[in-house]
């Protein structure tokens, strides 16, 4: 029997380290026959911590989830039954396709043994010894496999461009790109914390394919779980000869090492990323020259997202078609999506492209939280933009996804239900973006921080006719007039907004109201017949804006009432209301 | 290299293959604009204002980072490609804070050079003052002595103590070039077009002296039998002495303007006769006719108007006042009135004034040395009636009491009627000062369009009347009856126009676009010493009640001198080489469209900018546009990198490295990045008495300083030594300068500081070297 638990950085945040002591403490007076390992996320972050139990024969046999330390015994004892993952929580995994996610929540990240057991490392073998690096790009091609990080540039065709650019003499690089930035995204995290050889053995593939014997991964400092798991993962590899000179005695050599960002967004963007790995400040660069042609001092470089490479060892072990037998014509393969908000079941999840955003959010999603009704999902994070409801049948592809103005991005994906601000959310990821861009661009620089600033005054009620084209005007030159992909795409979000909402930004702008009942300047609580007097929102009101006597209507103060919303969350008779 | 040809704006250009479209368009002469380029460093494309269309591309493109392709098509001016570029510089500006101009520069109609000439002055110079000013006031010894002088209102001096004597300068310039014999202003060859200029008051003189520096013939017409309209007869001799007035005018006749005297137009000579004399026309009549305030009895004998009362007294007419003389309005017209009946022997003289001095809008000095002088003031009331005493002439005013109500939409507090309260003066001789008014006779009749209040109309940015070739300024246009500067800054506006129209081109006058600080307080200048004016001598009361003697003696040059020392250089260093400025205005932008927060807000007690302790370099950070090419140059160019980017997004800023004052970094002030920056951000102090902005000519000269020879630019202003800096070489590239070159090249008393770091910069030993590291790296706190 074999006892895993679950610690990604989100089992960890739940307890799975307290978890694991407990049942280590109690298997240890136990004596042997049980092994207690330790995995990545499985997806389900909502249910965490998760303790999975292995038959013998490797089987899962149980699965408990909110499995905190205090049920350690009971686990043990098998008196935990209440914990069991339920049927439907159990097919939010099973609707899933699993490429990417193959090993994340199943093996131990920590132990190469359990990688390889899986079938690692045997694409790079096979890679190594029976074909070519032509051979290889050619496989990637058959996959159509894209770039994962947002552009959804075919790879193979960055890795044909840097395999034939001139080093001069000198070195070509491979990078993997995991500074992995947008709010709400956390894909890349899971697979570095979960299957960090995926990425390494992709990566060695990637540096046979265009000649290059160097890899770095550009990782944000944020993870440090992920840069442990990685730095043990290489370490591993390097003593199993996976990395390392003479790999499978095929003559080339790789070796990969990991550069920690300092912690800005716009270090996603490659020539950033590049920037910043020289020790220069993170400012993106002109291109052309493509990073392909010049990148990593100034040597032919090819950069790929965490997800792209956890792709590579699929493709290469069983084929560029199979891989291509999963999604749409132009987007083939699976995405993987971290779905957050207002969902259900917030986690990863991993589906074939091409599959109805409906399919993501209520099939797998389980739908809204607290059953409130749908309004629009955030896809792409600050640089991508909503989609509505209206528009929940759109096939989740490059393609589809690009022409309702939003983007695939990196795969963030944020539920908003009908309490959600659509002006306030655009003000919210503007004010990310404002924030994190690097301040080289004119329009970007200033121009962010101008819309940003029109939309406080609309959130704040004092919006004024001709901001919505104002908004619109700078939108556009923004776009027009950035150099990197941060300015190009960051007020996507305000854009996909003002085209699916106008009514919003009009209410708020002429009628002085916020359709959502949220922007605090623009509401006012009020508190209806339905209130009992149970007085629990008058002791709850930090500013003593509400009166009313026992078992009697209270009543709010409006000029004294901050709009924090503390009667509204402490009303257990819902008899707090916005208006 | 291959050569290509690409076609910008429609024409052809040839270039060479790995040419940028910026190169290209450059080499052939066409224009676009750049913030962040430097043929130096390596392309950044940031600051965006480069961009053009290439056909068959669908994004705008950065000219500076595009390699131009055989057979480009490119656009530089679509409105696509303006809109960029304008929308851009709008939000540069947005966060762009300053003084492009100082506030006695914006106040002067005719954003005469205020701190320029006060800064030549402060420097002694004072020839070079008067040139400056001539610029665009070529009355100066006129106007020095009757000027209002707005520019003084809005003098940040006067938040210190009071306001630097901008007029008195002016005067003493005036003067001096009087003493002088006049200096003569060069003027441009003959174009082959006259002008002829309808009266030679402030506008026609003054349009008149700049059409001539134009090249242009010009005839004066004017009515009276000497110069100045109303600067000689509308204002007195004791404030204005006639012989200043005549020897100004002398000046511009000498330029070889004609001014026939005694001729009127419409009456003798038609004003038909005179367009068809001339290729241009400029009606400059003035406003000649005194209006009442609608009170009865305003015919009664012994009745004037002040503007005529004043011209009798000029020209020696008898103007028939008696003893008691009762002068009606407050402006200086009032004052001069008042001032003039005690000097002609009046034993009462009152003004009457509807309001309180403190709304009165003659200069308070009028108004003190009129209280001198005797004049008695009935303020706040108003003439309800005039009445006729048994001889029919006037013989009493009765007065409405008044009191100030709320303020006005000009912001003045209005007088409202005492319910019942009157008074009654006894006079025999009421002067009403209260407004004046166009006569058009003569022009009127031939088809010029006039306002309600019969001014003749025109267009304020083209100064044309509905008539072709027929312009108007001063008083006569617009209704806009003003001081006499206000003629002046018309003179000087639509002589530009008239200048375009007469070579077939059309161009509109627009108040240029700065930007400006709008919350300096006393505060600002707290740490500023307290330093009065120089004592200015003026006639005593009782002497001067006697005579028309003038009243103000002037400045000596010390006192000059002196005064100029006060100013306090709001008005930015770079102002004539400000690349924003120069982008700002060609775009006519409106920042006011995106006026939001400053990455770095204008500190509320300085006026100037961040001190870096450093001798010769000045930053400031309010008017960085982040185009980083300090930075660059700094770092690629002189291979320092004392500079370096901090922080990010809107409040990203350049600071010298380890965020230590400049002054204490790797700076070797070679002053590359001053040289590069395209806005005042960086800047330089110069070796002058006073730091102010002068437009500066430049000639090539090779430094002395060592062997190697660089050739340097040297700055001058009117032979005066102003600045060095490197200069371009044969590829277009700004060459190598260090300290000496760039701060050395003067009698500065801070070269001893570069002197000894460039004695520093020697030859040591290993060891020493790294003894010096380590004392370096201590004083770093890290």
């Amino acid at each position: 029997m074999r006892i895993v638990v679950g610690e990604g950085s989100c089992g960890v945040a739940s307890g799975a380290k307290k978890t694991e002591a407990a049942l280590a403490a109690l298997l240890a007076g136990r004596g042997g026959g049980i092994a207690l390992e330790k995995a990545g996320c499985v997806g389900n972050c909502y249910l965490e911590p998760i303790v999975d139990v292995y038959a013998d024969d490797g089987s899962l046999s149980a699965r408990y989830v909110h499995a905190t330390e205090d049920r350690a015994a009971d686990i043990l004892e098998g008196a935990a039954d209440d914990l069991l993952i339920s049927g439907e929580d159990a097919a939010f995994l099973t609707q899933q396709e699993r490429i990417v996610l193959r090993n994340a929540g199943l093996i131990n990240p920590e132990k190469i043994e359990e990688y390889i057991a899986a079938g690692g490392y045997e694409a790079l073998k096979k890679a190594l010894t029976q074909m070519t690096p032509e051979g290889v790009i050619e496989e990637i091609k058959a996959s159509g496999l894209r770039g994962r990080g947002g552009a959804g540039f075919p790879t193979w065709f960055k890795w044909d461009a840097a395999r034939n650019a001139d080093a001069g003499g000198g070195a070509k690089y491979m990078v993997c790109n995991a500074d992995e930035g947008d709010p709400g995204a956390f894909m890349d995290r899971s697979v570095l914390e979960g299957d960090p050889h995926a990425v390494l053995e992709g990566m060695a593939i990637g540096g046979y394919a265009i000649g290059a014997r160097e890899g770095v991964i550009y990782v944000r400092a944020e993870y440090p779980l992920a840069i442990v798991r990685l730095e043990t993962a290489i370490a591993q590899a390097e003593e199993k000869g996976v990395l390392g000179e003479d790999i499978f005695g095929s003559g080339f050599g790789f070796s990969i090492r990991i550069k920690a960002g300092a912690g800005a967004f716009v270090c996603g963007e490659e020539t950033a990323l590049i920037a910043s790995l020289e020790g220069e400040r993170g400012m993106p660069r002109l291109k052309p020259p493509f990073p392909a042609q010049k990148g990593f001092w100034k040597q032919p470089t090819n950069i790929n997202n965490v997800e792209t490479f956890a792709n590579v060892p699929f493709v290469i072990r069983e084929g560029g078609a199979a891989f291509a037998a999963f999604g749409t014509e132009k987007s083939k393969g699976t995405k993987v999506f971290a779905l957050a908000g207002k969902i259900k079941k917030g986690g990863l999840v991993e589906v074939p492209m091409g599959l109805p955003l409906k399919d993501v959010i209520y099939g797998i999603g389980g739908g809204i939280k607290n059953d409130r009704a749908f309004k629009a999902v955030q896809m792409g994070g600050p640089s991508g933009g909503c989609i509505p409801a209206a528009l929940a049948d759109t096939p989740v592809d490059y393609e589809s996804i690009t022409q309702t103005g939003a983007i695939v991005g990196s795969g963030g994906m944020i539920v908003m239900d009908e309490d959600t601000c659509m002006v306030d959310m655009a003000r919210y990821f503007l004010d990310f973006t404002r924030k994190e861009s690097c301040g080289k661009c004119n329009y970007c620089r200033i121009g962010t921080k101008r819309m940003l600033e029109i939309l406080e005054r609309i959130t704040a009620g004092k919006g004024e006719d001709g901001d919505i084209e104002k908004l619109e005007e700078l939108a556009v030159k923004i776009k027009d007039g950035s150099l990197c992909g941060l300015g190009q795409t960051a007020p996507n979000p305000v854009l996909t907004t003002i085209r699916y909402f106008r009514n919003e930004y009009e209410d708020h702008i002429f009628k002085k109201k916020c359709t959502a009942h949220y922007c605090k300047a623009l509401i006012r609580y009020e508190i209806t017949d339905a209130c009992k007097g149970c007085t629990l929102c008058a002791k709850n009101c930090p500013v003593d804006a509400i009166a009313g006597k026992v078992k009697e209507k209270h009543e709010i103060d409006q000029g004294l009432c901050i709009k924090c919303g503390k009667c509204e969350d402490n009303c257990k008779f819902g008899a707090v209301v916005r208006d | 290299m291959g050569a290509i040809t690409v076609t910008i704006d429609g024409k052809p250009c040839a270039g060479r293959a790995g040419q940028t479209l910026l190169e290209v368009a450059r080499e052939n002469g066409v224009f676009i604009p750049t913030l962040c380029y430097d043929e130096r460093t390596e392309i950044y494309g940031s600051c965006g204002i480069c961009v053009v269309e290439v056909e068959g591309n669908p994004k705008l493109v950065k000219a500076c980072a595009t390699v131009a392709a055989d057979g480009n098509v490119v656009h530089t001016d679509t409105e696509r490609v303006t809109e960029s570029r304008k929308t851009m510089l709008e939000l540069l500006l947005s966060n762009h804070t300053g003084d492009c101009r100082p506030p006695c520069v914006q106040a002067c109609p005719a954003h005469t050079d205020c701190q320029g000439y006060v800064g030549l002055m402060a420097m002694g110079k004072a020839q070079e003052a008067l040139e400056l000013i001539k610029d665009k006031i070529p009355l100066p010894a006129s106007i020095g002595r009757v000027c209002p002088h707005p520019c003084e209102d809005e003098c940040r001096r006067g938040l210190v103590e009071e306001p630097v004597a901008i007029a008195y300068i002016k005067r003493f310039c005036g003067d001096f070039d009087l003493g002088g014999g006049g200096w003569l202003p060069g003027c441009a060859p003959d174009s082959g077009k006259s002008v002829g200029v309808v009266g030679a008051g402030p506008y026609g003189l003054s349009v008149a002296y700049f059409l001539r520096r134009m090249g242009h013939a010009v005839t004066v017409y004017e009515a009276m039998p000497h110069p100045g309209g109303m600067l000689r007869y509308g204002i007195p001799q004791y404030r204005l002495p006639k012989d200043i007035v005549d020897t100004e005018a002398g000046i511009i006749e000498r330029m070889g303007v004609e001014i026939r005297y005694d001729t009127k137009v419409g009456a003798d000579i038609s004003f038909e006769e005179v367009r068809k004399a001339h290729d241009a026309v400029c009606l400059g009549i003035g406003a000649w006719v005194s209006t009442g305030s609608g009170a009865g009895g305003e015919d009664l004998p012994g009745v004037l108007g002040g503007i005529d009362f004043l011209r009798k007294v000029v020209r020696g007419e008898d103007t028939g006042i008696g003893g008691s003389v009762a002068i009606i309005g407050g402006g200086n017209t009032a004052m001069d009135a008042c001032r003039t009946a005690v000097r002609l022997g009046a034993k009462k003289v009152y003004n009457v004034y509807r309001r309180t001095k403190n709304e009165m809008p003659a200069d308070a000095i009028e108004i003190e040395e009129a209280e001198e002088e005797g004049v008695i003031f009935k303020n706040l009331t108003n003439p309800i009636e005039y009445t006729a005493g048994p001889d029919g002439r006037v013989e009493k005013a009765l007065l409405q009491v008044m009191e100030l109500g709320e303020p006005d939409a000009s912001g003045r507090r209005s007088p409202v009627p005492v319910e019942g309260k009157t008074e009654t003066l006894d006079v025999d001789t009421v002067i009403l000062a209260i407004g004046q008014a166009v006569d058009p006779a003569g022009l009127g009749a031939e088809g010029l369009e006039l306002t309600r209040k019969k001014g003749i109309a025109y267009d304020p940015a083209t100064f044309r009347t509905s008539l072709d070739g027929v312009f108007c300024g001063g008083d006569c246009g617009n209704d806009k009856i003003s001081i006499a500067v206000e003629a002046i800054a018309d003179a000087k506006h639509s002589s530009g126009v008239i200048d375009a129209y007469l070579r077939g081109a059309d161009a509109p006058y627009r108040q240029p676009y700065i930007v400006e600080r709008t919350d300096v307080t006393e505060r600002t200048f707290e740490d500023r010493e307290r330093q009065c004016r120089p004592k200015m001598d003026v006639l005593d009361p009782a002497v001067r009640r006697g005579n028309f003697d003038e009243v103000v003696a002037g400045w000596t040059l010390d006192d000059a001198r002196q005064e100029g020392s006060r100013c306090l250089e709001c008005g930015c260093g770079d102002f004539f080489e400000c690349r924003l400025y120069q982008y700002a205005n060609q775009y006519d932008v409106k920042p006011s469209r995106f006026l939001g927060e400053y990455s770095a807000p204008p500190a509320p007690d300085r006026l100037n900018p961040t001190d870096d302790g450093h001798p010769f370099i000045v930053r400031e950070e309010g008017k960085c546009i982040l185009c980083g090419l300090c930075v660059r140059v700094c770092e690629e160019v002189a291979g320092v990198a004392a500079l370096g980017l901090v922080g990010r997004g809107f409040d990203t800023e350049v600071r010298p490295e380890m965020e230590r004052p400049l002054a204490e970094s790797g700076c070797v002030a070679c002053g590359q990045c001053v040289s590069a920056c395209p806005t005042g951000a960086l800047q330089e102090r110069l070796p002058l008495a006073k730091s102010v902005p002068l437009e500066t000519e430049k000639r090539e000269d090779v430094c002395g300083f060592c062997g190697a020879g660089c050739r340097v630019v040297i700055e001058e202003y009117a032979g005066m030594f102003v600045k060095a800096g490197p200069a371009r070489g044969a590829d277009g590239k700004l060459g190598p300068i260090c300290a000496l070159g760039k701060f050395g090249l003067t009698e500065n008393p801070l070269l001893d500081g570069a002197k000894a770091k460039a004695k520093a910069l020697g030859a040591v030993s290993f060891e020493e070297a790294f003894a010096a590291i380590g004392e370096e790296v201590k004083r770093l706190k890290i």
